[in-house]
């Protein structure tokens, strides 16, 4: 192959690199107004009263909203959200109100003048507390609240879903198990950090339709939503969406487009601009979720896992309306890469009064694979085995069944590979090593495994154009977030239609109004299901440039072939046509003109996929698996609890690499979230539910000073038959089970089991000094 | 947002002190700005008017004169104390600490003048310049004063500096002869952070006994140098007797708080890991 396969630079190098790339924040629009949110100092209180009338005389305010103002809620799954707090707040960071106003400046000093009267309630600070029969309710009206059939929320409680899945029998799987080890594991809310605070702009304009200008994932679903809340017809919303800077899933589903839309509305029909703060983007903006799990494991003492039961409980925060499917995702795919023939595994999406959780990067899977690979590394040292040797000899592969009961396609990926690709690259097999008396070097291991968390019917699309010059334009709906996507599908064009790469521009915008339809960009869907829509968009070019082409050189459509820009006939290479002489129709010497100009279209579902049974949750979820596996070398101070990672390795069954490095980038990428996560990234709170360090001082990320010296990426391909060039996607599956690595080699250097996120030094230190 | 704020940036001392003056505790300097913003646009300092002190000639020198000192002037960034050879190779310690002051981005607009008046508890720079006792040089349209920084810091954010006065310059001493000096700094990350606990020490041979000074960040309210565990040395016994000892002195002496970025225990116990490493790589260096 000429073109897939190959290291090419990535299209938007150039426009990213000289800082010419458009995002949402260098849109500036005719008669602009902007807002500023004022922020609940609460995390549950109820609203008595707002009184805005001093905020309203600040020269240059033009209008202020609160939640009454909008009475109608929003959400992706759940319609749980409100576009201000009406009646309670429920996170300290809630929007109460919007100023909007001439210039911010203005909007700012207003905003300190508004005064609410609050009556506090007893907030839910812990995901367990609100599990209690007692606990206070922070959506009280959860019976009343419309949602896709696949969620289960239960009225009367804080559970915002419920998610089960069963297999087996797993009282019998856990009498034949020779030992059974329970144990529990936290995580913390955490926050995308993208380098670019979301930021939209809406105009509602005066014949009732909608435009938006955003820095979204999905403009398809801002657009779907907003029209199915709103009451407006798809037709009358177009959603403009320019390069976006960094998503991580923090920009999927929908945001604050409403807010700007209906603000611009209150205000004149202006466009109306919001852009958060880094602080406000710590404050307001969602997170991703809290995370609790207990696991119990049955195992023989030949090491066979006979039986499981799961329990995973989500910290949705505030709302829920895109968080329930984080609970579901980790429901269906709780056992990790590991074949357990009877399971018993619940998944609960539970409110509180922290900030709402969102989609992020690999969603429920870095939680709960936290919690599996811990506990695998602490089953097999219960039964003395080695835990290379213990993963291998349950590793869920083609023809064993996935927890929903999926029996695991022939060609799907290998997780044994990945696993037996980091145990040789890190050199396993040797014992820790003592190189001063507090420091120690040991070595860690962890798997991982995930599918696309999307409901069955997601669908991707594709336009492919041929210009009158011969250059081609492909129109795709996958936002690129950084990810790289587009790349990868111009070199899918540049194959399928023998093109050079630089002769194929990727649309750099998404414009509902123009663009081919995409579900969401998420998932890590979008390379296999917009490549196989790209695939097909170029065949049906190729189709139409081969019908005129047979009649202009007068053979039949199977004796033709493209190739370097032109068509010909096999085996006749000087009986040809430029592809530009076809780009419009064929124009004779006459005038006579046959064919016309050429758009190639395709499309693409998943093929085969189901609802989970509600009672069992069995059924067929995933479009692909793709398997991997982390290891890392740690060298651990045992005085301070400091730790350095010497060695990272990652190896990824990605199926084809359609570009390599593209794909080495999203590893190393994600590998350093997945490390920035895992030792460091962490919202705290006050006793009161306040965030305590909404800021970069305090709430640390890695950065290049961070990254491990030595990282070897393994790409592994096994390629899938239905994939595009056998291509699985990987962007997210990249940052999954580095922290479970780093623990499980702070387990082998010191016996200590830390199951407790962040592996912060001091949180090391005090989990070492337990033990003396 | 910053609050609406008054700029000055005058040429001249005379300026300067005419705003000051005129002012008072509405007016605050502004040098890297570095600190002053930040907490201007969080509402934690109040200000009407700013002025900026960057083109005033008088307040840009690093200068070293043998057998002197070092005098580093009010403006004068870290990134250009980081590259100053002289400053690498007779005050190492001070060198090593302004390192660990933020990423270069920050360094090429802070200043080590800023980040003593600045007064954070966790000050980098400020352990270095107490065991190097450096002197703060203190200007005002009254005159000029000159004051050990161990007298500087007077709390938290707080300094003896009147509004009407400005920092000129720190004046650092010739150290002591072949001494060896070293900042150890725990982070929570490896790149770039503020310190969880800092230890600045120095140590060298006088007739045939070593003499240590140590000064710590992120402890107290204040920059501190504890004496108490310095004169651990001049008395009796091992050399291991008198390291314990001065980290038992050390580890009393502190007042560490619980804050968002370490618990009091772990910066006691830190207090006393990094006291104990650094005496020992100070001992078996002189």
């Amino acid at each position: 192959m000429k073109y897939v396969g190959k290291s090419i630079q990535r299209i938007d190098a150039f426009e990213k690199v000289t800082g010419s790339a458009e995002y949402a924040g260098d849109i500036e629009l005719p008669g602009m107004l902007y807002t500023k949110l004022l922020l609940s100092p609460y995390a549950h209180a109820k609203i008595k009263s707002i009184d805005f009338s001093d905020a309203l005389k600040v020269p240059g305010v033009i209008t202020i909203a609160i939640g009454e103002d909008f009475p109608f809620r929003i959400g992706l799954y759940v319609n749980d959200r409100n576009i201000l707090a009406r009646k309670k707040v429920r996170w300290v960071g809630e929007p109460v109100a919007a100023v909007v106003a001439e210039n911010l400046e203005a909007a700012e000093e207003a905003i300190e003048l508004i005064k609410v009267d609050y009556e506090p309630l007893p907030p839910v600070l812990d995901v367990r507390d609100a599990l209690k029969p007692d606990a206070p309710l922070v959506h009280e009206e959860l019976g009343e609240y419309a949602h896709s059939p696949a969620f289960n929320p239960i009225p009367g409680t804080n559970i915002a879903n419920r998610f089960v899945v069963k297999k087996g029998n797993v009282e019998e799987g856990f009498k034949k198990s020779d030992v059974i080890v329970e144990n529990e594991f936290l995580m913390p809310q955490v926050s995308h950090v993208p380098m670019e605070p979301h930021t939209c702009i809406g105009q509602y304009m005066k014949d009732g339709s909608i435009k938006i200008w955003t820095s979204a994932q999905s403009p398809f679903a801002i657009r779907y939503i907003l029209g199915y809340s709103l009451g407006v017809p798809l037709h009358k919303i177009s959603v403009y969406v320019p390069y976006v800077g960094g998503g991580f899933g923090g920009k999927a589903g929908i945001n604050f487009e409403p807010l700007v839309v209906l603000l611009s509305k209150k205000a004149g029909y202006r466009p109306v601009k919001l852009e958060l703060t880094r602080e406000e983007q710590f404050m307001v903006a969602p997170v991703r979720q809290g995370f609790y799990g207990k696991i119990k494991t049955g195992v023989t003492r030949d090491g066979k896992i006979m039986a499981e039961k799961i329990l995973y409980v989500f910290d949705a925060g505030a709302y829920a309306d895109y968080g329930v499917n984080i609970g579901r995702a980790a429901g269906y795919s709780c056992t990790g890469p590991y074949y357990v023939p009877n399971l018993e595994g619940e998944s609960l999406t539970v409110y509180t009064n922290h900030p709402w959780g969102t989609a992020f990067r690999g969603f429920g899977h870095f939680e709960f694979l936290w919690a599996i690979e811990r506990q695998m590394e602490i089953v097999a040292a219960e039964i003395g085995m080695d835990p290379i040797e213990f993963r291998l000899k349950n590793a869920l592969l083609p023809g064993l069944t996935t927890p929903t009961g999926e029996k695991l396609r022939e060609d799907a990926g290998r997780i044994d590979q990945c696993i037996k690709a980091v145990a040789e690259k890190i050199g396993w097999g040797t014992p820790p090593v003592k190189i001063t008396p507090n420091k120690i070097r040991a070595k860690g291991i962890a798997a991982l495994w995930k599918a696309p968390a999307m409901p069955p019917n997601a669908a991707s699309s594709a336009i492919i154009k041929l210009n009158e010059d011969g250059t081609f334009l492909l129109s795709v709906g996958v936002t690129e977030i950084g990810q790289g996507t587009v790349t990868a599908l111009a070199q899918i064009v540049a194959e399928e239609l023998s093109v050079p790469v630089e002769k194929i521009k990727v649309v750099p915008f998404r414009h509902t109004d123009l663009t081919p339809y995409s579900w969401q960009t998420v998932a890590s869907r979008n390379l296999f299901m917009e490549g196989r829509a790209v695939i097909r968009a170029a065949r049906d070019v190729k189709e139409q440039i081969l019908e005129v082409a047979s009649q202009v050189l007068r053979v039949p459509k199977d004796d033709l072939e493209i190739e370097d820009e032109k068509v010909y006939v096999k085996g006749r290479p000087e009986w040809s046509l430029q592809l530009k002489d076809i780009a419009a129709g064929y124009v004779y010497p006459n005038g006579n003109t046959i064919g016309g100009p050429i758009i190639g279209r395709g499309y693409y579902v998943g093929s085969r996929l189901t609802y989970l049974d509600p009672e069992t949750g069995q059924g067929y979820p995933a479009l692909k698996w793709t398997f991997g596996a982390q290891a890392v070398e740690i060298e651990l101070d045992t005085e301070t609890g400091e730790i350095k990672i010497l060695k990272l390795v990652s190896a990824f069954d990605v199926g084809k690499a359609i570009n390599p490095m593209l794909v080495e980038g999203q590893i190393v990428g994600g590998c350093v979230q997945s490390i920035s996560l895992g030792m460091w990234e962490e919202y705290k709170y006050d006793k009161n539910g306040r965030m305590i360090n909404p800021n970069l001082t305090d709430y640390k990320i890695a950065r290049a000073g961070d990254i491990p010296e030595e990282h070897i990426v393994v790409i592994i391909e096994n390629p899938q038959k239905d994939g595009p060039y056998g291509a699985r996607g990987v962007g997210e599956l990249s940052m999954l089970s580095v922290p479970p690595a780093i623990a499980n080699a702070i387990f082998h250097a010191t016996g200590v089991n830390i199951n407790n996120l962040p592996l912060s030094f001091e949180n090391i230190w005090k989990a070492l000094k337990e033990k003396r | 947002m910053l609050p609406k704020i008054e700029y000055s940036c005058p040429q001249t001392l005379e300026e300067l002190f005419e705003i000051l003056e005129k002012y008072k505790e509405q007016a605050k300097v502004l040098a890297g700005g570095t600190d002053l913003l930040v907490s201007l646009r969080d509402r934690i300092e109040k200000a009407r008017h700013i002025v900026d002190i960057k083109k005033i000639k008088e307040l840009e020198k690093l200068e070293y004169r043998e057998g002197e000192g070092l005098v580093i002037g009010a403006t004068v960034t870290l990134r250009k104390i980081l590259e100053s050879r002289v400053v690498k190779e007779r005050y190492p310690v001070l060198w090593e600490a302004v390192r660990t002051i933020g990423d270069m981005i920050l360094k090429n607009r802070a200043t080590l003048v800023g980040n003593i008046c600045n007064a954070s508890p966790a000050a980098d720079s400020a352990p270095a310049l107490l065991i190097l006792e450096a002197k703060v040089r203190i200007l005002s349209r009254e005159g000029f004063r000159e004051v050990p920084i161990e007298n500087f810091f007077t709390g938290v954010k707080k300094t003896i500096l009147k509004p009407w006065e400005i920092v000129k310059e720190v004046f650092v001493p010739e150290p002591p002869r072949n001494h060896f000096g070293r900042y150890l700094k725990m982070m929570r990350v490896m790149s770039e952070d503020l310190s969880v606990v800092g230890v600045a020490g120095l140590g060298y041979r006088e007739g045939g006994d070593v003499k240590i000074r140590l000064a710590y960040s992120s402890v107290a309210p204040t920059p501190l140098r504890i004496r108490e565990a310095e004169e651990a040395f001049l008395k009796p016994g091992t050399i291991e007797e008198k390291i314990e000892r001065a980290v038992q002195i050390a580890a009393e002496k502190v007042s560490p708080i619980s804050d968002v970025r370490g618990s009091a225990e772990y910066r006691l116990h830190l207090v006393k890991v990094l006291t104990r490493r650094l005496l020992k790589q100070i001992v078996e260096v002189v």
